[in-house]
């Protein structure tokens, strides 16, 4: 359910402890960013502000998208001048929304799988809990600690 | 000079206000190349409402543009992507320049606000990949600057006449080719 500007103002000043059940219950969220058109629908999506949009974009996202999207056409064509594979991250100016690489947070995200469902592109993939053992072990432990120790949120 | 006269001449032979695009489509074959700076190209998109008009008056006036440039009409320089700007360097262009309307005199608001945030992402995105980044610039003018937009032209022109020609496809194999040299590398640790 998408949050109003409000809500996700309010979502960006609870700490993480917040969010109790962030790594336990939900669906393992795997991102393919080479698949991102950053249209940032994920962002939008996201109930508890794990994705949003960043401040800067990593221009290998353009080399490895496929060859028939837009960002491709403009992988292909940074290609054909490139001196040398992308140095590195680059920083995005204020007016360039589309070009960004979208931050996803995993302490703070639920596994509810908005995001799935909102990404028009099939850039991201939700993997059942069981199959999401190994990475939710390390992180589970502390997120249900957290949320016991932090009582004033239910 | 002969590029000058004939400049003039191919642009006589056309009807008066027929277009800057005209004059430079027409006079770049005919201009002598002296220099290898003159075979470069310059992409300028220019913005209907301000710098295509600025254009229009200066071919109107007589004044010798550089032959390099060619002009490409946009109805406002916030029309112009990075897919605009990075297709007509890879696909034989020097540099490209974006000549818009001047800061808050957009007839669409805020279109060359766009243009000139676009133009610097594409510059960042330039520089990453080891391409100079002053082969893309943002110039503004209003359409009453016939002055200023040959003074853009020229100082674009100057630009990329001081850099070597932008290598294509060449370096394209190694880019191609390094993935699979990693993956060779991998293969041999075991």
């Amino acid at each position: 359910m998408p949050l109003t500007e409000r809500g996700r103002a309010m979502i960006e000043r609870l700490p993480e402890a917040a969010f109790p059940t962030a790594g336990t219950g939900g669906c393992l969220i795997l991102r393919h960013e080479e698949r991102c058109v950053g249209c940032g629908r994920c962002a939008a999506a996201c109930p508890s502000g794990a994705s949003s949009r960043g401040e800067t974009f990593d221009p290998r996202q353009l080399f490895d998208a496929p060859a028939d999207s837009r960002r491709g056409a403009l992988g292909a064509a940074l290609r054909a001048i490139a001196g040398h594979a992308p140095a590195g991250v680059i920083d995005v100016p204020a007016r360039v929304t589309v070009f960004r690489t979208i931050v996803y947070d995993n302490r703070r995200c639920l596994g509810c799988g908005a995001c799935v469902r909102a990404c028009p592109a099939e850039a991201i993939e939700a993997l059942a809990p069981e199959a999401a053992v190994p990475p939710a072990a390390g992180a589970a432990p502390a997120a249900v600690t957290d949320s016991t120790s932090g009582e004033a949120i239910p | 000079m002969t590029a000058t006269t004939e400049l003039t001449a191919a642009y006589v032979m056309r009807q008066p206000g027929s277009g800057a695009a005209a004059q430079a489509a027409t006079a770049a074959p005919t201009a002598p190349v002296a220099g290898d700076s003159l075979r470069r190209s310059v992409v300028a998109f220019c913005c209907r409402e301000c710098a295509y008009a600025a254009a229009d008056a200066s071919a109107n006036a007589r004044t010798p543009l550089p032959p390099t440039v060619r002009l490409v009409l946009v109805p406002c320089s916030g029309r112009v992507g990075p897919l605009h700007l990075l297709s007509a360097l890879a696909e034989g262009a020097d540099g490209v320049m974006v000549a818009g309307c001047l800061e808050g005199q957009c007839h669409y608001r805020e279109g060359n606000f766009n243009a000139i945030d676009r133009v610097t992402f594409v510059q960042r995105l330039l520089a990453s990949v080891g391409v100079e980044p002053q082969r893309v610039r943002m110039f503004t003018m209003s359409a009453g600057e016939p002055p200023r937009f040959v003074a853009a032209v020229r100082e674009m022109d100057r630009t990329i006449g001081a850099l070597p020609p932008l290598a294509r496809g060449t370096t394209r194999t190694d880019l191609t080719v390094a993935p699979s040299s990693t993956a060779a590398a991998t293969e041999g640790r075991p």
